[in-house]
Parts: C-alpha cells; sequence; structure tokens
C-alpha cells in the first residue's frame, strides 16, 4: 500500500504487535474498566482489564510450569467461556498457538485437529468435551495433559493425564513467586510476525485445513476495522459465535483486546436471546440465519397478538420500511414521515429492538451467506445499522465492509481500507492482497502454493463481479459456476440464495452444470409451513408428510416462479431458471454430512446420494419412489420409503431492456 | 355544573357500593385462588359472621370481645369445614366440592338463623354515618362510605402482603396442583383452614360492613351474589381485581340506574351488572386481571 | 472413566412385609426389600406390576394395611405425603406434577419451603434476616438449574414447556428439597434417547456429586441396567427377583414375567 501513515497500513502506533501486549497494556491504562462478564447462577459477573490480566498471568505461568514451551499448540474446546478466553491469550502470552476447536465436533474431527496440530495440551470445558477427548486419546501420541474447567462429573476420572484448570492456576501463581518477570519476559520475546491462531476450517470438501494467522494478520486487521467503524472501549459485545471461528476470535477477543471494549459470555448456548437482551450490545455480529430466525420469531409474536397491537405494528413497520432507511443514512425524508417515524420509535420499534436487545446497538454486520433483502431491509428500517461484511479466515475475517451511508443487500461493499481487490477475467474468481492474507496452511504446503500465487495475490475460490460504482457482488463460488449445456452462465448458489429468501424455503439445491435446463431440490421450513399448513386446517404427522403435500408443492411452486421471473429480468442469469424441482423427503442434515457445520451445502455428497433423484428430474417422470437411509441421533441407521413428486414451473424469457 | 357534580356524586356513591361488592367477592377469589374451589357459601358466610357479631352485642358482651369471639368461631368453622367435608373430597372434581359448598351454604344459613332467629337487626359499631360535603357541597358523599373503602384498602394490602410470605407461596402451590404440593411438604389440611380462615374473616369484615350498613338479614346473602358479576369482570384469581371488579359494577350499576334506567322504566339496578359481566365474558372470559390460561400448543 | 468404587452405606429404608389393597383388589403383596444409602434402586416390573403403589407408600400417599417401613432407623405405620417431606423423602410422579402456572424458577423455589424458617410476620415485611434468607434460598435454586442445564428457561411457566423438560424442572424441585431419599417415578417415560441419556447423567450426577440415594421406577431396561447398583423386580403386587442387575437379569423368574409366562 502507498499511504505512509502508520495508521493506515494498521501497525500499531504504540509499536503493540501482539494481542497479549494489548491485554497488558489495556491492564495498564483500563485497569477497572470491565473487560469481560458472564452469566453464572442467574447473575452477571465481571472481571475488569485487571483482573483479566491477571488470570491471563496466572494460566500462562501454570501452563509453563506443566510443560508449555514457545510454539506448543494449545488445543481448546468449548463454548464461549471467559476462562477459555484467557487460556487462548495466556498460550498466546507464552508464545504459543492456540488452537480452538469447533464445541459441537465429533470426537473424530477433535482427534483429525488435535493430531494434525499436534498439540501437546488440551483446555477442555467440562465433561463432554473431556469425554471426547478421553476416547481418542490413545489414538493422540502427542497430546500429553487435558485441562478442564469445570470439574462436575469429572472427580472419579484417571487424573494420570487430566488437570482441573485451578490446579493450572496455584502452580501459576507458585511459578510467578519464583520467577517474578517470567511473563514479562516471554511477553516481551512475543513478535508480531509469530503465529497467533491456528484456526481449522471446515470447508466443503475433504479434510479440514489449519489456518495460520500471524499477530501482525491480527493487529493490523483489527486496527484498520476499528478505525473504519469507529470502534471504542465503550463498545460492548456478546460473544456467544463458536470460539473456533475465527470471526468470533478476531470480533471478540482481538478487537476486544485491542479496542479494549467488554466481552459478555451467555449464560448458555440456549440463553443467548435472553442475554442479548440483558446486555443490550453496541456491536454485534450474527450469521443471516440469526437475523431471520429474530424476524421469524417476531412475526410470530405479531400473529398472537391483539387486533390493535397488530394493526400498530403493522402500520408502523410499512412506515419504516418507507423512511427508515433514508433517516438511518441521513437521507433527505419528508417532515410528515420524519414525525411517523419519531411516533413509531416511540410506539413500536423502541420496544421491539429492546425486545431483541437492540436497544443500545449501534453496529451489526452479518456474513458468511448472502442475506435476504427483506430481513436486510426490515432491520435497517427498524434502525438498527446492520451491515454487510465479506471475507474468509484465510484473509483474517474481511475483504469489504459497507459504509454506513451506502448500504445494499445485494453487494458486499466495496473493498475495505487496506485491502486490494481484482477479479480474474477467464474464471471470474476474486483475488485480494491485504495485511491480513494468511501465512500458510498448516503442513500443507501444496495447498498454501495453490491458494497464494507468488505475487502476493490470494484466491478466495468465490466468484464475484464488481458494480459500476465499486462494490462487489459475490455471485457463487468459483468452482460451482458451471455452464448449461446451450453455454447459459449457471450459478447455483445464487439462484439457491434467491429461493431461501422465502420463508416457506429452508435450504434449497440446484442442479444444471452441463445439463440442458436447471432443476432444484427443495427443503421446506417446518415451523413457517407448518403454521402455514395449521392456519389453514391441513394435517399434517411428519416432515415428510407436510413435504409431500399437493398444497405445500403448490406453494414452493409460486415461489420458484417469482424467482425465475427475477431471473429472467436479467439477461446474464436469464438461463438459471428452473424448470423442475422436488421437495425432499427429509432435511439436509450437517450429521448426514449433506451439510457442513455452518449450514452449507455439500453439494457433491448431495450429487451422490440422491442421483436418482437428480435422474428423475431430467425425466418425464411425475413422481419417484425413495428408499432412504438415514441416522438418528444415537448414530443407529435406517431406511423408510416414500413417493416423491415431481413438478414442473413456468419460465419466462428474457426481457430485453429497452433501447 | 350541577349536572357534573351530580354526576360525580352518583359515581362516587356507585364506587362505595362497589367496595362493599368487592369486599365480598375478595373472599371468593381467595379460596378459589388458593384451591380452585368456587366456594358458593360465601355469602352465607357473610351472614353468619354478621349474625354472631351481632348476637355476641346483642347479649350484651363488649364490642372487642365480641369481635375476637367471632373471629374464634370463624376460624372454627374453617377447621369444621375442612374436617368434615373439604379433608374427604381431597382430588375430587372441582364441581363436587362446588356441590359441597351449596350444601355448606344452606347449613350456615339455616343453622345462623337458628341460634340468632331471622329477624332484621340493627349493628352500630360507632362508624359515623353523617355526610360529608364535597366542592363546597357540590358532591355530597357518606363518611361511611369512606370508612368502607379505607377498610377494604387496609385489607387489600394486608391481602397482598400475605401472598409474598411463605404461606401466600404455599397456598399457590396447593392452588395448582395437590399432589406436588404434599410431595413438597406442604400440609394440605393445614392449608384448607387457613385459607377458609381467611375466607371467613373477610366474610366478617363484610358481614359488619354490609350489617352497619342495611342491618343484618338474610337479604345479605341474596346481596352477596353481586359479587359474582364483580368476580367475571376481575377475573375469578385475582385479589386486585375483585376491587376493580367491585367498583365498576358499583359505579356502572348506579350510574345506568340514574341515567338510562328510565328507558326501562327503571329497577335496573338490580340486573344490570349481570348484563355487562354477561357482556365482558364474551369479550374476555378470563377477566380483566385473571390469569391467562396457559396452554402449549 | 474408571469410576472409583462407590460407597454403599448403612439401610437407610427398609419395607417389611408390606400389603396394600384397594377394596379387595390386591396391589402389593407382602414386598420387603432395603434401599441402602447412597445407592440407586430400582424398582421394575410389567405394567400393572404395582410400582407406583410401593413409591406411593413409601412416601406417604398410601398407607398400606400390613407391614411397616423405616426411613433412618425411625419405624412408621401411616405417615402423611407432607411428613414424608420433612424427614428427607422427596420425589417426582409418573405424570408430572407441577406448579403449571409457575416459572421453572418459582416451582424450584417451593421445593424449599421446608427450609425456609422465617416468620410470617418478618417474610410478610420481607426485609433483613427474610430477605438474606430468600437470597439464599434462591442461590440454591439457581445452582440447581445450572446443574440440570435449564437457565434458558428458568422464567417461563412450566405448563408451556415440553414433556422432557417438564420433568427435569420436576427433578429440580425435588433436588431443592435436599432429600436424603429422592423417588424417581418412570424418570424417563416418554423422552427420546438424547433426552434419556441427559436425564442418565442427571441421575447419577446427582447420585454422586449430593450423595443422595436414589429409588427408581423405570420401563427402559438398558436404562436400568446401566445407572442402578441393585434391582427390585416386582410382578402382580409380589416381589420376584432383588439383587445386583446382572443377577437380575439372568433370574428365571424375571425372565418369565418379561415374556409374559402364565402362573
Amino acid at each position: 500500500m502507498s499511504e505512509t501513515s502508520a495508521v493506515a497500513d494498521g501497525r500499531d502506533p504504540l509499536g503493540r504487535d501482539t494481542i497479549p501486549k494489548f491485554i497488558a497494556y489495556n491492564a495498564q491504562h483500563r485497569r477497572d474498566r470491565p473487560a469481560m462478564r458472564e452469566k453464572d447462577l442467574g447473575i452477571w459477573q465481571s472481571w475488569t482489564w485487571g483482573e483479566v490480566d491477571s488470570r491471563i498471568r496466572q494460566l500462562a505461568c501454570g501452563l509453563a510450569a506443566s510443560g508449555f514451551r514457545r510454539g506448543d499448540k494449545l488445543a481448546i474446546i468449548g463454548d464461549n467461556r471467559p476462562e477459555l478466553y484467557w487460556a487462548l491469550a495466556a498460550a498466546q502470552a507464552l508464545g504459543g498457538v492456540p488452537v480452538p476447536i469447533y464445541q459441537d465436533s465429533v470426537a473424530e474431527e477433535v482427534q483429525y485437529v488435535i493430531d494434525h496440530a499436534e498439540a501437546r495440551f488440551a483446555i477442555a470445558e467440562n465433561q463432554e468435551q473431556v469425554d471426547k477427548l478421553m476416547s481418542v486419546k490413545d489414538r493422540l501420541p502427542t497430546l500429553e495433559a487435558i485441562i478442564y474447567s469445570d470439574p462436575r462429573g469429572l472427580r472419579h476420572y484417571d487424573h494420570s493425564c487430566l488437570c482441573a484448570m485451578d490446579e493450572i492456576v496455584e502452580r501459576g501463581t507458585a511459578y510467578a513467586q519464583s520467577h517474578p518477570n517470567f511473563y514479562e519476559e516471554e511477553l516481551a520475546k512475543g513478535r508480531g510476525s509469530d503465529i497467533a491462531i491456528i484456526c481449522y476450517t471446515s470447508g466443503t470438501t475433504g479434510r479440514p485445513k489449519g489456518v495460520m494467522l500471524s499477530h501482525d494478520n491480527i493487529v493490523r486487521s483489527a486496527n484498520l476495522a476499528i478505525a473504519f467503524d469507529s470502534i471504542s472501549e465503550k463498545d460492548e459485545i456478546l460473544a456467544y459465535l463458536p470460539l473456533a471461528w475465527v470471526g468470533d476470535n478476531f470480533i471478540s477477543y482481538a478487537e476486544g483486546s485491542i479496542a479494549g471494549f467488554c466481552l459478555n459470555c451467555p449464560e448458555s448456548a440456549d440463553t443467548v436471546l435472553q442475554d442479548l437482551r440483558e446486555i443490550g450490545p453496541t456491536y454485534f455480529f450474527a450469521p443471516p440465519r440469526i437475523f431471520e430466525n429474530l424476524l421469524t420469531t417476531v412475526m410470530i409474536r405479531m400473529e398472537d397478538a391483539s387486533a390493535l397491537k397488530r394493526g400498530m405494528f403493522h402500520y408502523f413497520i410499512n412506515v419504516a420500511k418507507r423512511a427508515g432507511r433514508a433517516i438511518l443514512e441521513g437521507k433527505p425524508v419528508s417532515l410528515k414521515d420524519r414525525l411517523l417515524y419519531g411516533l413509531g420509535e416511540l410506539l413500536v420499534y423502541g420496544p421491539l429492538k429492546n425486545v431483541l436487545g437492540m436497544s443500545r446497538l449501534r453496529l451489526a454486520y452479518t456474513a458468511g451467506e448472502a442475506i435476504g433483502p427483506d430481513i436486510f431491509d426490515f432491520f435497517r428500517a427498524l434502525g438498527v445499522n446492520l451491515k454487510q461484511l465479506y471475507g474468509q479466515t484465510e484473509c483474517t475475517v474481511y475483504l469489504c465492509l459497507q459504509t454506513d451511508d451506502d448500504v445494499r443487500s445485494d453487494t458486499v461493499g466495496p473493498p475495505a481500507p487496506g485491502i486490494e481487490l481484482k477479479i480474474d477475467p477467464q474464471s471470474g474468481e476474486v483475488l485480494y492482497r491485504s495485511p491480513g492474507v494468511f501465512v500458510g496452511y498448516y503442513k500443507n504446503e501444496e495447498a498454501t502454493a495453490e491458494t497464494k500465487t507468488p505475487d502476493g495475490w490470494v484466491h478466495t475460490g468465490d466468484a464475484g463481479v464488481f458494480t459500476d460504482d465499486g462494490h462487489l457482488r459475490i455471485i457463487d463460488r468459483a468452482k460451482d459456476v458451471g455452464r448449461l449445456n446451450n453455454g447459459a452462465l449457471f450459478a447455483p448458489k445464487y439462484v439457491e440464495n434467491k429461493l431461501k429468501f422465502f420463508p416457506f424455503i429452508k435450504e434449497a439445491v440446484v442442479f444444471g452444470h452441463e445439463r440442458d435446463y436447471v432443476t432444484a431440490f427443495i427443503n421446506i421450513d417446518l415451523g413457517a409451513v407448518g403454521s402455514w399448513a395449521e392456519r389453514n386446517g391441513i394435517a399434517y404427522t411428519s416432515y415428510t408428510d407436510l413435504a409431500g403435500r399437493a398444497e405445500v408443492y403448490k406453494q414452493i411452486k409460486g415461489c420458484i416462479e417469482q424467482v425465475n421471473r427475477d431471473l429472467a429480468s436479467d439477461s446474464s442469469m436469464a438461463g438459471c431458471q428452473v424448470k423442475r424441482f422436488l421437495i425432499l423427503h427429509k432435511e439436509l442434515d450437517a450429521d448426514d454430512g449433506e451439510l457442513t457445520r455452518t449450514r452449507k451445502v455439500r453439494r457433491r455428497i448431495i450429487a451422490e446420494r440422491y442421483g436418482e433423484l437428480i435422474e428423475a428430474l431430467y425425466s418425464d417422470k411425475d413422481s419417484i419412489a425413495v428408499e432412504a437411509k438415514i441416522t438418528f441421533e444415537d448414530g443407529r441407521t435406517g431406511t423408510f420409503k416414500a413417493n416423491l413428486a415431481i413438478a414442473g414451473v413456468e419460465t419466462y424469457t428474457p426481457m430485453r431492456k429497452a433501447g | 355544573m350541577a349536572g357534573v357534580a351530580f354526576f360525580f356524586e352518583v359515581l362516587i356513591g356507585g364506587l362505595m357500593a362497589g367496595v362493599m361488592y368487592s369486599l365480598v367477592a375478595l373472599g371468593f377469589v381467595l379460596i378459589f385462588k388458593a384451591s380452585g374451589v368456587f366456594n358458593f357459601a360465601q355469602g352465607a358466610m357473610v351472614l353468619f359472621a354478621g349474625l354472631f357479631f351481632v348476637g355476641f352485642i346483642e347479649i350484651g358482651i363488649p364490642l372487642w370481645a365480641s369481635l375476637l369471639l367471632t373471629i374464634a368461631v370463624m376460624v372454627l368453622l374453617a377447621g369444621v369445614i375442612e374436617r368434615l367435608v373439604l379433608r374427604h373430597l381431597v382430588n375430587q372434581e372441582g364441581i363436587i366440592l362446588f356441590m359441597a359448598t351449596i350444601g355448606v351454604s344452606f347449613f350456615l344459613d339455616g343453622f345462623g338463623q337458628m341460634i340468632w332467629g331471622s329477624n332484621v337487626r340493627q349493628l352500630d359499631i360507632g362508624i359515623p354515618t353523617d355526610p360529608i360535603l364535597l366542592f363546597d357541597g357540590a358532591i355530597l358523599v357518606q363518611s361511611f362510605d369512606l370508612y368502607a373503602a379505607v377498610v377494604a384498602g387496609a385489607l387489600l394490602v394486608i391481602l397482598v402482603f400475605f401472598q409474598r410470605t411463605r404461606i401466600g407461596r404455599a397456598l399457590r402451590a396447593v392452588a395448582d396442583d395437590h399432589q406436588a404440593a404434599q410431595s413438597v411438604g406442604i400440609p394440605l389440611n393445614v392449608i384448607w383452614v387457613i385459607v377458609w380462615t381467611i375466607a371467613g374473616l373477610v366474610a366478617l369484615v363484610a358481614g359488619v360492613m354490609w350489617g352497619s350498613k342495611l342491618g343484618v338479614q338474610p337479604a345479605i346473602v341474596g346481596l352477596a351474589l353481586k359479587a359474582l358479576p364483580v368476580l367475571i369482570l376481575g377475573g375469578f384469581t385475582s385479589v386486585p381485581g375483585a376491587i376493580i371488579g367491585g367498583l365498576i359494577i358499583g359505579a356502572g350499576e348506579k350510574l345506568a340506574e340514574i341515567y338510562i334506567g328510565d328507558f326501562f322504566g327503571g329497577g335496573i339496578e338490580n340486573w344490570f351488572a349481570y348484563v355487562l359481566a354477561l357482556g365482558f365474558l364474551l369479550i374476555r372470559p378470563q377477566g380483566l386481571f385473571g390469569e391467562k390460561i396457559i396452554e402449549r400448543v | 472413566m474408571t469410576a472409583a468404587p462407590k460407597k454403599i452405606g448403612d439401610v437407610l429404608l427398609k419395607v417389611e412385609n408390606i400389603s396394600l389393597s384397594f377394596g379387595g383388589v390386591k396391589a402389593l403383596t407382602n414386598i420387603s426389600f432395603e434401599i441402602r444409602e447412597h445407592e440407586i434402586l430400582a424398582i421394575i416390573g410389567p405394567n400393572g406390576a404395582g410400582k407406583s403403589s410401593m413409591l406411593n407408600c413409601i412416601n406417604g400417599f398410601y398407607h398400606p394395611q400390613e407391614g411397616s417401613i423405616t426411613f433412618r432407623g425411625w419405624k412408621r405405620k401411616q405417615m402423611r405425603p407432607h411428613e414424608a417431606a420433612s424427614q428427607g423423602i422427596a420425589r417426582t410422579f409418573q405424570n408430572i406434577a407441577l406448579f403449571k402456572g409457575m416459572s421453572t424458577l418459582d416451582n424450584i423455589m417451593t421445593g424449599r419451603l421446608l427450609k425456609m424458617k422465617c416468620g410470617l410476620l418478618s417474610s410478610a415485611i420481607y426485609k433483613g434476616p427474610a430477605e438474606k434468607e430468600q437470597i439464599a434460598h434462591r442461590q440454591f435454586c439457581e445452582r440447581i438449574i445450572d446443574f440440570l442445564e435449564i437457565e434458558a428457561i428458568r422464567k417461563v411457566p412450566v405448563g408451556r414447556l415440553p414433556y422432557g423438560l417438564q420433568k427435569r424442572v420436576e427433578l429440580g424441585r425435588a433436588l431443592a428439597a435436599e432429600p436424603t431419599l429422592l423417588l424417581l417415578d418412570e424418570p424417563m417415560a416418554g423422552m427420546n434417547l438424547e433426552e434419556k441419556q441427559d436425564m442418565c447423567r442427571f441421575i447419577l450426577d446427582v447420585n454422586d456429586e449430593f450423595g443422595t440415594t436414589i429409588c427408581l421406577i423405570e420401563h427402559d431396561m438398558g436404562v436400568v441396567m446401566d445407572i442402578s447398583d441393585r434391582v427390585v423386580v416386582l410382578d402382580y403386587g409380589r416381589k420376584i427377583g432383588d439383587g445386583v442387575p446382572d443377577e437380575v437379569k439372568n433370574n428365571q423368574a424375571v425372565i418369565d414375567a418379561y415374556l409374559g409366562v402364565q402362573h
């Protein structure tokens, strides 16, 4: 980058180059400000930066006393708990590398990551996680010690390689007494080029890859983002997304440590919505799915509300839809709408935001998947500054950030400060160069070389286009973009997303590469379709039963036709119109390997498993019998039979732009 | 101006009458809340308490001693009802308990009059009855009514506090599920006695107030049935509901009598309350403050 | 995961020659068995074998016509349920008996009624010691909520909860009384596999962490054999087996009863 200012490239003017150095700084300069909170036994407990710093010191010293060395990996598995964040920081302070693992991973997945990362130490939140580790311990020669934070149920376990976190802390306190300068010295040894974290990405295919990010990557990216959105120590965030996901690590932990704001841990995964309400964060990140769920909850509640409330709600939501976004973005609005909006704020938006925990929200991001325009507009109309970002683990979370005054639902915004983007003219793939470019995939030179070009550009794997005013629009995974037999462009995800924006459609998989036309598998949303069915007096016994109903087919057909009309209006996408579809007899499930843990469709597995159904879609049959294997929650498998209908859909001729 | 003053006079008069309904309704609510029983005998208990109280006074017992004696009678009554009736009907359907309270009602009615006779008796415990003039005499209020309002208010405060106590919690538990309450160590019989005692004491207060106003007479039992529309309005399970419901009914029927009574040829005061309650049932069956029936769907 | 051998203590409750009949119909005939401190004892048997009647006798809902029950060395013939509760016997019900209109927290708080000391007047004023006591009880209940992982439904009226969670709340209320003996009537009936696993874990943890003696009725044989220390088998109101799970599994009378062999 050509800018000369120190901040413009994200480097810290005070020379702090590792995250633990920022925490130590906070302990000095924000000693009594809250750093972390956690709801425990119904009460919010809080720790100041001073307290957090001393916990991290104790843990770091304890780990060192237990044999943890510079460069060692520390596997961390559990929910968002302050102790786990402290452990993460402690490992970093010692020059070690935390390797967070998704808490819902099965034992084999945990085994793979620990084995691949060669972790010597693992920190587990509780019995559930300890059980997983113990069950694969024999196959993990490098793993020496398992440290747990919640002792419940573990009293009678074999403690030869198991140790309570409290004991580590005790060891640390003793160690710090005998080595008074140890922690400071270790901290000073840290360099920006040290690896700060290895994040294993689930990926849609193959084994997870360990993305190595350096402290430089994280510190510089965070500094740029903090400046971009004026994030300060006064912000509050709820850390509820998996600890193992780079986004939580970056937004909650790294930005929190660098900007000095407070990180709140929910009481449990089930209480997030209540905790959100109680904390009222100012800064919030959620995948589109969560915003969608929030909106659905609101709508369902309004269905049950009294006529007066319902009428008021709909009236003011319409006012908000008309004027809300303009007011939020500082654009001119008529006086009448402004007054009505003010009244609406008092009567509807304010109370609603309060219920959703968004009263104090000043900055909300969503990413990961495309967000439905209705959902996006709803929240912005309420006055919630919801924006999209685009990025991936390899670039340290973000490449594009939407600016407060120019937010759209169909683009992800212009390149963020400090980031260079270009689009490969042949493949349409987006490439980038930035301070956040990852160091490499751990123990996978080959994959690293495939992703990073020698001149520093990195492949995102996503196909995208720039709009005339410089916003990036992502259309699909680059490798998934295909061609129909007539040569027309086929972007499956683009179509699927349009389908998924309908509340009735939970998941969609479309086919068309090297085919004559486009077809689709649909998963209905049991909640939305179920309540629609109830309202219309359609009885059903199960998902499979409901999915097979002719009435449901008719509704879904209507949705698809609307998408077709929409696609027809865009000449480059007109070929992607769906001609035939079927509603799957079962929900696509991560447990069956059909979705990733982050609920992304595993196209290849689905194509393999449901090959017969796909062929039926390209035949002239109007139904097909299936015998499906399903995996129950306990791991047993069974089969069941069903007869799936196949329905045709109207397609439209592309509209020619006038003139 | 005179019209407005008159309106307020009628309104206040009605509200004060409503307080008296509330006093009776409170007894119903307490028992219903604590045991799910609709106690048809509440009206009879009002008369019963009034009869004993006035009876004791008439045979020359001092006022305070009569009061204590009557309280003792009501406690005893609660114990007897528990021992002879309720204990044998644990876990029975609500309708059976309701029938039982009808029986109790007739018994009390008859037994009280058998001992004390059925004459109308004046009860004077020294509550002043002189009128008070407000707003330079524009509005006239009976001072007795004000005392009644104060008594009802005090009763309400005591009852609300009572609900927050350990026994209050136990009462709620018993009301919700007998079996579960027993299993957490709540002695069902003791709770019954407590509930009926409280209802008896509330009946005593109502009896004294009604008795002072109208004289102690069997007609009180019928008047007490005015509590029904009050309950429908306020909700069977809400103490504040009983008060507010009483006020609305009291004010409503007086105002209706004065302002629209002529269309019906007068005398609508006697049935207006029931019509009001019926209309209300159609709109909000659980009453103003009643618990919305929670069902998992 | 090698568990250290559990310490099973003396006899806590002794059932001797209990017979119970309802208007001539014999529900239980001459039943005797013991429950020892810190153990998990399961009572099993086909439908109508008298299992629930047995529990109802132990906690005083039923009064057996013959025989005696000795709890902590105190022999009694008739005892009322609330007396059983005050002696440290808590229970849950097959058909869930919760205070449906109250929240989860309030339900669990009622479990502590017996532990509340402050008098009527002081708690009415709700100040000083009474308030302190309230806070201590609340804290105890919060620990149970944490233990049973029901934080998310703390304020939800239990009538709105799904079945599995109601069962959990009921267990929570029983635990709130800090019982010496916990009676569970089909704690896992109607649950899916995951809920059953959770419930098993809770039962084992209660037994382990608090040393609570547990007597449970359960249909799911897998569950029974996994978690119980001892099993008593009833059939047609008679005891036909008593021993550690392995013994009972191989007992011919038990096998016959379950396979429906006619007597």
